[in-house]
């Protein structure tokens, strides 16, 4: 049998504990990969009894949690205990929420885990605790880059069915998004892009197509210089690479059924372009991918939601995708998952 | 009292894509051509290989421009400027023959409106290579209409999707400009716009969501400060002068809501956040209308499509979409002026 997935606490305080039971419940509904939390496993089974959701908690080690999965949500207990209430984050729950991030990604590691999901984070409070990383990617990062001695340049991917893009800049001011983009970071974010789609998505020429940062494309120019300057010039670079890019594209004629099913993954010049259409076709079970780590790491592409955690009405789907999508890219059959396009 | 009878000026529009067929289609649809008094500007040639393409035959009389009047309710007529022999041109490729029979075409639909001789037009689409060989000067339909019309007061685009509707503050600009050109009377103009055109349909209280610029909406400013400072007064602007309007909203989420019948429009800052979402959702039924002109404009969203031209598969749905949406914009200016 391969690995369990490892699932990580996150913001207990969220509705990452909510959807972590919900999703284990539906292990049959959904045939879900074993996976096991790494999560005070008191704290975990408190929250499925204000939930009114009776499960059974087992606290065991990695390589007994596939066994346990069906009769019990399979926890690795880091012995820190967590009181944060829902809703009410406190940072006395941060050592535990990254504990669980640094267990888990030592699992993966070492191969004891198959890949990791995480479940949000809420940096405020992370922050708090004196952890210094600019975000829940940037840490992972940091910690392969510790495990292996090697920088890890990273990519985010936000992953559906439908659709599959890469924003180039995330978050930042829209007014900073031209005097960020430079034609290395568009060809290096590619290049992570290009590599990790072939060697984990099994995707053996993946096709990416590279949006213009103005509308239309800049119309030659005539409406904004970037499109001709820079994105150009990195598609050529790329394909220059041997890889197969195209664009600069016009981003309202790229989305539709019939222009996607002409690439594998669409690389966005800031944040909206990329979230726009992919929130539109696929709001409920688009899945964030991290690509560039030396492991397969997914998470649910929405925050903690602190607004309704504890009371049920958080929607386990995301993180259901984001644990599926997790298996069958480790399992190494991957081509059915980025397939349906 | 009866609702007034428009006239509808169609302008053909470029040649070697899909335009012809699917006009030829839309003038086959006799329980639509009842509900206006049409006219149709161009070349009858193209119109009859738009026919053939689309294996159908109108009959429709031929006029001259100086007889548009003899158009009346489910008889159209055609003004033939023999201006395009079908047979000079080659289907798919962009050409200025066929950007410049376009361009005269749209032309003389706007002075037929400008002499209040029609109350609406509708253009099929245009190739933008095609116009630029053949001399246009314009960046986009609206300033060319605007400037054939004489008109300066504000007027801007338009997109409807089945119900819903889309506007945008700021349009075809560099995305480096967007940020400097948001003013908090200009989104309260484009509100106060919206709401009007909206009204125009037939609307009393149109609800309007209003995009943010910034990744979620800014996020309490942490992503850029314009949803404070810009946007957010603006909607309260709007609210305090009666509009059903909120926001400003993430940008990426707002169609969820809006397409679920939240909202009847969503206000975009910018020519892709709206973009993006409407032509996803519906590629081939949008429309685009030109607002605040002295006749509304509309148009199907879709381009020429010159990869299908002549296979007689183009889609009319978005001609015909513009098309009801025009005599309903008409009509309902016929009778605010009878009343």
């Amino acid at each position: 049998m391969s690995a369990p997935l490892a699932l990580t606490l996150g913001e207990p305080a969220g509705i990452g504990p909510d959807i972590t039971i919900a999703a284990w419940r539906r292990r049959g509904e959904f045939g879900l990969p074993p996976f096991y939390a790494v999560v005070d496993a008191d704290f975990l089974a408190q929250r499925a009894e204000r939930l009114q959701l009776p499960i059974r908690v087992t606290s065991v080690e990695p390589e007994a949690a596939a066994a346990v999965f069906a009769s019990a949500l399979p926890v690795v207990s880091l012995g820190m205990r967590v009181t944060a209430q829902p809703g009410r984050p406190d940072h006395s729950s941060a050592p535990a929420a990254i504990a669980s991030i640094r267990r888990a990604v030592a699992d993966v590691m070492a191969g004891r885990a198959a890949a990791l999901v995480t479940n949000p984070v809420a940096k405020a409070v992370l922050y708090q605790a004196g952890f210094s990383a600019p975000g829940h990617t940037e840490y992972l990062a940091q910690l392969a880059q510790q495990a292996t001695g090697k920088p890890t340049p990273t990519a985010m991917m936000l992953w559906s069915p439908e659709l599959a893009v890469v924003p180039v800049t995330i978050h930042l001011p829209l007014r900073e998004v031209p005097g960020r983009l430079t034609v290395e970071l568009i060809v290096d974010t590619a290049r992570i892009v290009a590599r990790d789609l072939e060697a984990r998505f099994g995707v053996a020429r993946p096709r990416l197509a590279i949006a213009g940062l103005n509308p239309h494309a800049g119309e030659a120019g005539a409406l904004g210089e970037e499109d001709l300057e820079l994105v150009a010039p990195a598609v050529e670079r790329l394909r220059a690479d041997g890889i197969d890019a195209r664009g600069p594209l016009a981003a309202d004629v790229m989305f539709h059924a019939a222009a996607r099913s002409t690439y594998d993954v669409a690389l966005c010049m800031y944040h909206d372009q990329a979230l726009i259409p992919i929130k539109t076709l696929a709001f409920a079970h688009a899945v964030n991918v991290t690509l560039g780590l030396p492991f397969v790491r997914t998470s649910p592409d929405h925050g903690t939601a602190f607004d309704i955690a504890g009371t049920g009405r958080a929607d386990p789907s995301s993180l259901i995708a984001a644990l599926r999508l997790a298996a069958s890219i480790a399992s190494g059959a991957p081509a059915a998952a980025a397939s349906g396009r | 009292m009866a609702n007034p009878i428009p006239r509808i000026c169609i302008a053909m529009g470029d040649p070697a894509g899909i335009s012809p067929e699917v006009l030829a289609k839309l003038l086959a649809r006799s329980d639509l051509l009842k509900l206006a008094c049409v006219s149709v500007i161009g070349d009858r040639r193209v119109l009859a290989e738009g026919e053939t393409v689309a294996g159908v035959k109108s009959d429709i009389a031929v006029v001259a421009l100086a007889e548009i009047e003899q158009a009346k309710p489910g008889k159209p007529v055609f003004v033939d400027l023999r201006h395009l022999d079908p047979a000079t041109l080659r289907q798919g490729e962009a050409s200025a023959a066929g950007g410049g029979f376009a361009m005269r075409n749209f032309r003389e639909a706007l002075l037929l409106a400008k002499s209040g001789r029609v109350d609406g037009v509708l253009f099929t689409p245009l190739n933008k290579l095609a116009l630029k060989q053949a001399g246009n000067p314009y960046p986009d339909e609206i300033r060319w209409a605007a400037d054939v019309l004489e008109w300066k007061g504000p007027c801007s685009e338009y997109n409807r999707l089945d119900d819903l509707w889309n506007a945008r503050v700021t349009s075809h600009e560099p995305l480096r400009e967007v940020p400097g050109m948001l003013t908090r009377e200009r989104i309260l103009c484009a509100i106060d716009a919206t709401a009007a055109m909206l009204g125009a349909t037939g609307m009393a209280r149109p609800r309007i969501a209003v995009a943010g610029l910034n990744p979620h909406a800014g996020e309490g400013g942490v992503f850029g400060r314009e949803e404070i400072d810009i946007i957010g007064p603006a909607v309260e602007d709007g609210r305090r002068r009666g509009h059903a309007v909120e926001g400003p909203f993430p940008a990426d989420t707002i169609w969820i809501k809006a397409r679920r019948g939240d909202y009847d429009a969503v206000l975009s800052m910018y020519h892709d956040q709206g973009q993006i979402a409407l032509k996803l959702l519906g590629f081939e039924r949008g429309v685009t209308i030109l607002g605040g002109l002295p006749v509304p404009i509309a148009t199907p969203a879709h381009g020429t499509a010159y990869d299908i031209a002549g296979r007689g598969i183009a889609d009319p749905s978005a001609t015909i979409k513009a098309f009801e949406t025009l005599v309903a914009l008409a009509a309902m200016r016929l009778a605010l002026a009878a009343a």
